[in-house]
């Protein structure tokens, strides 16, 4: 073998290289203890990234690592052998120094070589390898960790690297040597560093392409990398870890205290976990397709987002002789259970590394599933299942025992464990299969064969695993009862969990067959689970009834959602219990209240209705998130014996609420019982339970035969279903409950003033809860209660208090009520009329004489920024059928807007609530104007950009207080996304159009008008703007749209606007947001390809643009196309960008060079003149000639070609960047 | 707002409860707007509060004097000297040397209750 020296005087360790390499170390170990010593770190710096960057540095690093080795002759080379032995002895005393040195010389390795990967020797590259992997046996003793694992990640990545060079047989040799590592005689610690070196290779998954460390290569390669692993080597390596793991297990269940041979059997069961981590892709096949619910058991529950992740195991059926057939399982099992007699020892406990471990690796074991179970109905799923089953249930069985072992001292980790495994049996398998886990009676003579004695017991219980669930739950519920007040107890983490396994067994139910399926020991026992809950959580409230501090954060709000809609999976469950004891709860609550008046502090009480108010809303509706939701199936297809109506539990509980709610209406119960926090649990109620059961649309089918047995159940249940429908729907109760909401609605916005929440959900939730039900409409501008609510937003002066959002929520939604109005004609009075006090007051304002000192007076602001909010409400609001009268308004008031916008240029907030108004109302309007409007509208928003402009221009804002000023720059910031939003909306003309005649007939061009407008906004975008990524974002997007699109328009630019147009999209190139980048590259393809079209066709295309112009001096300029193209190479040459962005770049670059061909040749000649390295220089010049010849690329831009070109730019920058950017 | 007899624009509100079911207050930050200082305040959601009525105008900058004062041109062509120059160098910099360099500048002037100061700066370019 030679050395690695491959310039430079080679491997004859003449005196003058030893030399040399001292020095080297020297430098980096000064800097290396500068840096840690905090002593001109820039210059350490420096000196450090010179060494990751200079070519071919292996050499002295591997001179640096080795300092110390003396040992390492058998597996190194040679010269270098006999200088690092000779320099052992003289720098051993410099140990202490040189540890911070050898971690830097390993991550230079690691730079360098993949950087230089490409034209590394073979040898070279295995020598590489090797070196690390020796390194790290060798020190495997070493107390210095850190360059432990640095080292071998290193041998990791550049086993990667070379992974589709090397040999099938290299890779084997490399393996073998870790395998020998593991196997033999070596040592504990050799033991464990091999395993933590498979595990660089797996867990910190160089070969998972998610993790894995940029190599600047294409995606593909990972992907390559990884199939090849898991295929090939994965299964080898878990055996590996595995045996490793046996070969220590004797030892460790015979000894009686901590021994060595533990830290190898926890390294290996990490390894075995994180090989079950592995995303399995390839051989699972069929997985997806299979119609056997056990081994296509993986049930895809978007729908309930999970707080505990449980990661789904599904190795093929290669898998199955390792995992399942091998007694794999039973020896795991077996382990633990000898660990846990072992906790009293001296040297274990319950969270002792290893028990650690293997509790994870139990856990991950029941979330096995897929195609490694062979299809014999599940049988062997279930065994398997079973058998884990009966090793998990000693950790949470019995509840109670270990509830107070855990109160009392114990470690809560192995309970927790239990609950998680729990949870993942339920997500591989179906509730029926859980429950009868733990009874299955029938027992297969299989079974009582294998199992083992204690599983013999446990078959003969009398309950079902969901009954041990209830049971565990109710435990964990009656612990938190103890410990409310603190979070983030173990009863906190139990909880969540176990909330996720009901919420993960009981979606299935809910969802398809409802709950007849389960047996009536199970339905007892959720119902006294959901009993305690509840009871749990009123205790809760109570006693935080009085505290002061309750700022919620949005997050805390949301998990509460969750846990909230958990619990209501559980009341539905065994909803025939459920809903009969809320309403004795909610009974109880009323009776005290009503005793109690004026005698008794009702907060405590209070709180306890908002709580149960929650609990109900989510038990009895869904969350309809935009869609219609449907009475939940466990409500429908339960009470079949109630026929009547009114005897129905759900609708005596709906009932009882709706009337408690009625009372707020009465000013005396208002002010002593219905607090703002109590109305707004009302209102949040009210409207989630009228988006279900108020004037449903659905009618009854006919034939819903999805259940029932026999003919008169069916229609028992239909008449069940039916009395619950109707009793709300139109032609029964809905009216009246329709009109006791309203005026509910119309009291919270009246007579609660300052609630902003309060008024924020009635706007938000329950009023446009009620609009979007087209036929409660119908109902609603028929309501004497709507039409007050209407005449007092147009007339009245109290609603004018409402929070702007909140006046703009109720302007639309009282807008889309219209839909209600008989006809189109109707509709649009009915919107004018809503409207037209706005109109009115707006013009009269504009018409004053002395508007100018008018107009600043606090009042009239106030009520300018209310209708300007109430218009911006409206125009939101604009459906087909009231577009005509939206257009008037508009119309009427743009004269106004013009002339506020001039009266109010110093209060920003009034122009930014102008410029709103305009946006929504030119996007709600624009595609249906007709040709004449179209020219109104777009002259109009000219005008207001104009004048916009002329105001914010050079405009310099003098304060003494900075926050002042960055608030006055934010609002600059929102003013011009809003402009751009404007323009955004106008380009949108052209692609949706629904008037009847092209609006070409009054000659306005879309495409002109947008650009003239970009000529306004875009002095007003600083840079300094540009900063802000939303304002980024847009400008960028619509820039590139309208290169995009329009091509044609920019050469009829004028220079200025084209200059700022071409230096925003330079600017724009080099922009951190990847994004940005790819929509400036799309924009310079449209441009290039463009021209090169045009040219083709013996056009013009960009004409003088492209040719080059003279500047002011008369010296010519280069054209744009070659700026371009200059700046692009230079980008991907020799700067930082994301891989992602090659193939934009690649379809920008083939046009522009096919335009640019002169200069494209010349800039090639240039980069080879550089070159002074001969081999480099050919690889150049190679690399280049292949970029524009290989693959058959031909000069026409069609589809076909930029994919070549893609290809081409791929290998073209794999190749030459490496040595291109260290030069 | 007016906080303590001091103008300020108010820049957080938050709203705050006695008791989870007690009714809303709410907490005003507010910065003077002539001198830059910080002011709190806390008042019941349902009280009224005062409103100044500010007013800006812009004049035309014609000149700066050696005392500190500046000289504007009003819209019906009379002059108005009565107005320093803000105290702050930065502030001072911006307005002396846009002057200097020959540009036609507009200043706004905020007054409010008796007060006045130059609170923004435009050049609105050479008159062609």
């Amino acid at each position: 073998m030679q050395g690695y020296s491959n310039g430079g005087g080679g491997g004859e360790g003449g005196p003058a290289d030893l030399a040399k390499l001292q020095s080297i170390m020297q430098s980096i170990e000064i800097a290396c203890s500068s840096i840690q010593m905090h002593v001109n770190p820039a210059a350490a710096e420096a000196t450090i990234l010179a060494l990751c960057q200079s070519p071919q540095p292996y050499k002295a690093c591997q001179f640096i690592l080795a300092l110390d080795v003396s040992s390492i002759a058998p597996y190194d080379c040679g010269a270098f052998q006999v200088i690092a032995f000779i320099l052992f002895l003289s720098n051993l005393a410099e140990n202490s120094q040189v540890t911070n040195a050898r971690f830097q010389a390993a991550a230079a390795i690691r730079d360098a070589a993949m950087r230089e990967w490409a034209f590394l020797t073979a040898d070279d590259r295995r020598g590489l390898i090797s070196f690390c992997l020796c390194f790290v046996m060798q020190h495997a003793c070493s107390p210095e960790g850190y360059v432990q694992a640095k080292v071998s990640s290193v041998a990791a990545q550049l086993i990667k690297r070379g992974w589709l060079d090397l040999s099938a047989s290299e890779k084997e040799a490399f393996f073998n040597q870790v395998n020998q590592a593991i196997y033999c005689n070596h040592g504990v610690d050799v033991q464990f560093i091999g395993i933590n070196f498979l595990e660089s290779l797996v867990h910190v998954s160089e070969f998972s392409p998610t993790t894995s460390s940029a190599m600047g290569l294409p995606r593909e390669f990972h992907e390559q990398c990884r199939m090849s692993l898991e295929l090939d080597y994965l299964k080898t390596f878990y055996c590996w870890a595995r045996d490793a793991a046996i070969s220590v297990t004797k030892v460790i269940i015979e000894s009686d205290a901590a021994v060595s041979e533990v830290k190898v059997c926890t390294a290996a069961l990490r390894l075995l976990l994180q090989i079950l981590n592995w995303d399995f892709r390839y051989n699972t096949s069929g997985t997806k397709m299979s119609i056997n619910v056990f081994s296509a058991g993986v049930r895809q529950d978007s729908a309930s987002a999970k707080r505990t992740e449980c990661i789904l195991v599904q190795p093929g059926p290669a898998w199955r002789d390792v995992l399942i057939s091998s007694g794999h399982v039973e020896w795991v099992l077996n382990l633990y259970a000898a660990l846990r007699e072992k906790f009293s020892c001296k040297g274990y406990w319950l969270d002792c590394p290893i028990a650690v471990s293997a509790r994870k690796l139990i856990v991950q074991f029941c979330s096995l599933t897929g195609t490694i179970f062979s299809s014999d109905n599940g049988q062997m799923q279930e065994y398997h299942l079973l058998q884990l089953l009966s090793g998990i249930l000693p950790w949470v069985d019995p509840p109670d025992v270990v509830a107070k072992a855990i109160e009392s001292g114990k470690s809560e980790s192995e309970m927790l464990d239990g609950c998680r495994a729990l949870l993942s049996i339920a997500t591989v398998t179906t509730p029926f299969i859980f429950d009868q886990l733990l009874k299955s009676i029938s027992v297969d003579h299989l079974f009582v064969i294998t199992l083992l004695l204690q599983v013999f017991a446990m078959m003969f219980r009398p309950f079902g695993t969901l009954t041990l669930l209830s049971t565990l739950m109710c435990e964990v519920i009656k612990n938190l009862m103890l410990n409310s007040s603190e979070e983030g107890t173990w009863s906190w983490d139990a909880r969540d969990i176990l909330l996720d396994t009901w919420t993960t067994l009981l979606v299935s139910i809910d969802s398809k067959e409802g709950n007849a399926l389960l047996p009536s020991e199970v339905l007892n026992a959720t119902a006294s689970l959901f009993a305690l809950i509840v009871e749990c959580e009123l205790k809760v409230a109570s006693m935080s009834a009085m505290d002061d501090d309750f700022n919620y954060v949005q997050a805390s709000i949301s998990a509460m959602d969750e846990r909230l809609s958990s619990y209501a999976l559980i009341a539905r469950a065994a909803i025939d219990a459920t809903v009969p004891l809320l309403m004795r709860l909610f009974t109880e609550r009323f009776a005290r209240l009503h005793q109690g008046r004026g005698m008794i502090d009702p907060t405590e009480t209070l709180e306890e209705l908002y709580s149960l108010l929650l609990i109900t809303g989510h038990v009895l509706a869904d969350e309809g998130e935009g869609e219609t939701p449907l009475v939940p199936n466990a409500i429908q297809t339960c009470f079949l014996d109630t026929l009547e109506a009114d005897k129905h539990p759900v609708v005596i509980l709906s009932g009882s609420i709706i009337k408690f709610a009625e009372q707020c209406l009465d000013p005396e119960m208002r002010l002593s019982v219905f607090s703002p926090r109590l109305m707004e649990a009302i209102v949040w109620f009210l409207a989630r339970w009228s988006q279900t059961y108020l004037m449903p649309f659905e009618e009854i089918r006919d034939g819903y035969s999805n259940f029932g047995h026999d003919y008169e159940h069916q229609l028992q249940s239909l008449h069940s279903r039916k009395a619950l429908l109707s009793f709300f729907g139109e032609h029964n109760q809905g009216k009246l409950v329709l009109d006791i909401i309203v005026r509910v609605a119309i009291t919270t916005l009246v007579s609660y003033p300052g609630e902003k929440d309060l008024q924020e959900l009635t706007c938000n939730q329950l009023l446009h809860a009620l609009v979007q039900g087209k036929n409660i409409c119908l109902h609603l501008v028929a309501l004497d209660s709507w039409r007050e609510l209407a005449n007092a937003f147009a007339n009245g002066k109290t609603l004018f208090l409402l929070n702007s959002t909140n006046q703009r929520s109720l302007a639309q939604t009282l807008v889309l009520s219209a839909y209600g109005m008989r006809n189109a004609e109707a509709s649009n009075q009915y919107v004018r009329d809503l409207t037209n006090h706005i109109m009115t007051y707006l013009v009269e304002l504009s018409n004053k004489n002395n508007l100018k000192n008018v107009a600043q007076q606090p009042d009239v602001i106030l009520s300018v920024s209310c209708l300007l909010e109430r218009l911006r409400g409206a125009a939101n609001a604009t459906e087909p059928r009231t577009q005509k009268a939206l257009y008037e308004l508009g119309f009427s008031v743009m004269n106004p807007i013009l002339l506020l916008l001039e009266v109010y240029k110093h209060e920003s907030a009034v122009v930014y609530l102008l410029l709103k108004f305009i946006v929504d109302w030119v996007d709600g309007q624009i595609s249906y104007l007709e040709a004449q409007e179209t020219a109104v509208v777009v002259d109009f928003c000219m005008r207001l950009l104009q004048l916009y402009a002329s105001h914010n221009i050079g405009k310099v804002l003098m304060t003494l207080s900075s926050s002042l000023l960055n608030e006055a720059k934010t609002e600059k910031y929102k003013d011009l996304r809003a402009l751009l939003q404007l323009l955004s909306s106008l380009c949108s003309k052209d692609l949706v159009d629904f008037s009847s005649d092209s609006i070409e007939a009054q000659g306005t061009n879309i495409s002109q008008v947008v650009f003239f407008g970009l000529h306004i906004v875009t002095p007003l975008i600083s840079l300094d703007l540009l900063k802000y990524p939303k304002l980024c974002h847009d400008y960028f997007a619509l820039l590139s749209h309208m290169l995009e699109v329009y091509p044609e328009t920019v050469a009829q630019l004028n220079t200025e606007a084209l200059a700022h147009v071409l230096g925003t999209l330079d600017f724009g190139l080099h922009h951190q947001d990847s994004e940005v980048v790819d929509m400036c590259l799309r924009a310079l393809k449209a441009l290039a390809s463009f021209h090169y079209k045009e040219m083709s066709a013996s056009k013009v295309g960009l004409g003088p643009l492209a040719a080059g112009l003279k500047d002011s001096n008369g010296n010519p300029q280069e054209g744009i196309l070659s700026q371009f193209l200059r700046s692009l190479l230079q980008l991907l040459l020799f700067e930082d960008y994301s891989p992602d962005l090659v193939s934009t770049a690649a379809d920008a670059l083939f046009p522009l060079i096919l335009c640019e061909q002169g200069l494209y040749q010349r800039l090639g000649n240039e980069l080879i003149e550089r070159q002074v390295n001969p081999t480099l220089r050919s690889r150049l010049t190679n690399a280049l000639q292949s970029l524009t010849n290989s693959n058959q690329l031909s000069s026409t831009l069609d589809r076909v070609n930029y994919q070549r070109f893609r290809k081409n730019l791929n290998n073209f920058l794999i190749e030459v960047r490496g040595f291109l950017r260290t030069m | 707002m007016i906080m303590y007899c001091e103008l300020s624009q108010v820049v957080e509100v938050s709203t705050s409860k006695t008791g989870k079911h007690g009714h809303a207050k709410c907490h005003f930050v507010g910065i003077d707007i002539f001198n830059g200082k910080k002011l709190e305040d806390i008042v019941p959601s349902s009280h009224n509060c005062d409103v100044p009525h500010v007013n800006r105008t812009d004049y035309q900058l014609i000149d700066i004097s050696e005392d500190g004062f500046v000289s504007l041109l009003t819209e019906n062509g009379n002059t108005k000297d009565d107005l320093r120059l803000p105290t702050d160098d930065s502030l001072l910099s911006q307005i002396k040397e846009g002057f200097e360099s020959g540009k036609d500048l507009v200043v706004s002037v905020m007054s409010a209750m008796g007060e006045e100061q130059i609170c923004a700066l435009k050049d609105i370019g050479p008159k062609n």
